[in-house]
């Protein structure tokens, strides 16, 4: 079959960009990687790119394909041709550009150092010949433990764009992946650490990375789970977790948000006054609901009864989202979630990528 | 006439009521009767989740059995936070039944029916549009949306993650330009419109909020936007109320009237300003107003 792409290229030592149009012969069973391969072999061997396995393990090949973040690996080109479509390609966000698709990951790598990506078993030393970890400890940082370190879901970060600095889903994820181990004796001070201005609370819930990562590790998720295990160890001096815990207040004591309240708890009555005229202008409108008789949702005494009850059953911090995960593996094989791709019209995004730096 | 049971969450209990009065009065021309909730409470928002998940699931759990317990088989909500939370914690539930048993014994101690009936929990977004909406909308919108130029804002969590959410393909998705266009508005294309708007980190983080807030205003504005339309109340409070921010942030004075989408079919549909209560927008919507009377 035909394939056709257009690829962003950029060369380096002049600064020009160039929307480029490819088009090859190759077998019906061809991935992107495949195609490029094609396109360096017999149209243009300057073609730069990174590749090393070809098969979804190294994590070498993250690019975008139509603005979304993939692994060229993964994604098959038939189905692609036969909707008559041309992917324009081009070099993954969030990270400079070195030339054409290959992108400069030190940002990517210090920040998952900043992690401190090693098992600190501490002075524990294991008794017998060896530590058993149970499966079911095991299974508390299966997900995480998948990430092969491709950079997609900080490709497309909405986080990362606004704050460069902010540590982002792959990092924040391979900090689980040791804050959840059994054999790790540090998931206080990890959790101390992470807990950075440019840290957890720095997520903003965009799902992007969820949305791009090729191998399931819900990198969002993770990052709830740190917050979910900050919270229980008692680690709430940001706002995103004073923010997070008023929410819990409101649930418990009037059952909907007590949101005039939520600035003052989030930020420190010091901090709300210094919102004081924004807030007036809000009030102004209706936006800032008065103080006074709390909107109280009925019998709000069983939201209050269910969180004590929950409490002394011992799924606090990430195991209560991590007992949600095998339902949530079931779903992946449904499907309910593909019926999305079967959209007939796609335009190609031809956005160009942003610049170096 | 459909049965749906409404569960309208914290913001349009609040700060948002335009949002609820909008769409109690739209829900009948579209043919959908609301069973309004009363015994429920927030869906924790993300927040609950990342604090004590384990209450996140019994609070939504909670939720999803009063909504059963109306006899409908759709939940229908009108915020894309609300959407995720109870939708996740739906498919948790429904996918797991040791899990299911658990928390139903959960419910049962604090005297809460337990969640048997399946419920589905469906965005009134995605309501409007299934089932060939388009053509009952193109009925229903008599006054139309002649000349508006609207920008479609979909926010992250209606979209994201596409496995708990799926209506539609979460990079390409095509449910408001249709609603727009079958109300007789034109859309505006604009690449941040599947992006995010700060709202959960705007209290903790407000630079980097606004570092995201500013994209789809600003680009819907330089597309020739008149107005931008959003499923989202949360969405809607962060573009609408955090303009002035921007403005004192960036000397940039955007202007951009934010509409629910409940308003936006609302207003194409002949609703009263008492129903869509635009004044109680930061942002003057006058400006759409006197281009649908002209």
């Amino acid at each position: 079959m035909q394939v056709a792409l257009k690829i962003w290229r950029y060369d380096p030592d002049s600064g020009d960009r160039d929307l480029r149009d490819y088009e090859v012969d190759a077998p019906e069973w061809v991935t992107l990687l495949d195609v490029l391969d094609l396109i360096k072999d017999q149209v243009d061997g300057t073609l730069a790119y990174r590749k090393s396995c070809r098969m979804m393990i190294c994590g070498s090949c993250g690019m975008r394909m139509d603005g979304r973040a993939v692994l060229a690996c993964k994604e098959r080109m038939r189905p692609i041709v036969d909707r008559g479509h041309v992917p324009v390609i081009s070099a993954m966000g969030n990270l400079p550009i070195v030339k054409d698709l290959v992108v400069d990951m030190d940002p990517f790598w210090s920040k998952i150092r900043r992690m401190k990506p090693w098992l600190d078993p501490g002075y524990d030393e294991p008794s017998e010949k060896e530590r058993i970890v149970s499966q079911q400890q095991m299974n508390v940082i299966h997900k995480e433990a998948l990430c092969i370190m491709c950079g997609c879901c900080v490709s497309e970060c909405n986080s990362m764009e606004a704050d460069p600095e902010f540590f982002g889903p792959a990092a924040l994820a391979k900090g689980f992946r040791f804050v959840g181990d059994a054999r790790d004796q540090t998931a206080v001070e990890r959790l101390e650490d992470y807990n950075d201005e440019h840290g957890i609370w720095d997520c903003t819930r965009c799902y992007f990375c969820n949305e791009r990562c090729p191998k399931g590790v819900d990198p969002r998720d993770a990052i709830a789970k740190l917050g979910a295990e900050s919270v229980k160890e008692g680690i709430d001096r940001d706002m995103g977790a004073k923010h997070a815990k008023w929410f819990v207040k409101s649930a418990e004591t009037t059952g909907w948000l007590r949101e005039t309240e939520l600035v003052p708890k989030t930020q420190g009555i010091v901090s709300a006054v210094k919102q004081t005229k924004f807030a007036i202008g809000l009030a102004k409108h209706g936006k800032v609901p008065p103080p006074g008789p709390v909107h109280v949702a009925a019998d709000v005494g069983e939201s209050r009864a269910l969180r004590n009850l929950v409490r002394e059953q011992g799924r606090d911090g990430a195991l209560g989202i991590v007992q949600g995960e095998r339902a949530l593996a079931r779903i992946e094989r449904t499907d309910e979630g593909s019926a999305r791709r079967d959209v007939p019209e796609v335009t190609p995004n031809e956005e160009p990528p942003p610049a170096e730096g | 006439m459909t049965k749906v049971a409404y569960y309208k969450g914290c913001l349009a209990s609040l700060s948002a009521k335009e949002l609820d009065t909008s769409t109690q009065a739209l829900a009948p021309k579209l043919g959908l009767e609301l069973d309004e909730l009363e015994s429920v409470t927030c869906c924790g928002a993300g927040d609950i989740h990342e604090a004590e998940p384990d209450y996140y699931l019994h609070l939504n759990a909670r939720i999803l059995a009063y909504g059963a317990a109306t006899g409908a088989e759709t939940l229908m909500t009108i915020c894309n936070v609300c959407t995720l939370n109870l939708r996740q914690a739906n498919f948790q539930l429904l996918n797991d039944p040791e899990l299911r048993a658990r928390v139903n014994d959960n419910l049962a101690t604090v005297g809460v029916p337990p969640y048997e009936q399946d419920i589905e929990v469906k965005h009134l977004l995605w309501l409007i549009v299934e089932d060939d909406g388009a053509k009952r909308l193109r009925e229903v919108a008599h006054r139309g949306l002649k000349g508006l130029k609207v920008a479609p804002f979909y926010g992250c969590q209606i979209l994201r993650p596409s496995k708990l959410l799926g209506f539609e393909d979460p990079d390409r998705p095509w449910s408001l330009e249709t609603i727009i266009e079958a109300c007789g508005g034109e859309a505006i294309d604009y690449p941040a419109k599947i992006k995010c708007c700060g709202f959960p980190i705007i209290q903790a983080r407000e630079e980097v909020a606004m570092g995201e807030l500013i994209q789809p205003i600003e680009q819907a504005s330089e597309a020739g936007a008149d107005a931008m339309v959003t499923p989202c109340p949360l969405c809607h409070l962060s573009l609408d109320a955090w303009q002035s921010k921007l403005k004192a942030a960036t000397g940039h004075d955007f202007n951009m009237p934010i509409l629910h989408l409940s308003q936006l079919v609302g207003v194409a549909a002949g609703l009263e300003e008492s129903e869509l209560k635009f004044k109680r927008h930061v942002v003057s919507v006058d400006p759409v107003v006197e281009k649908l009377e002209v």
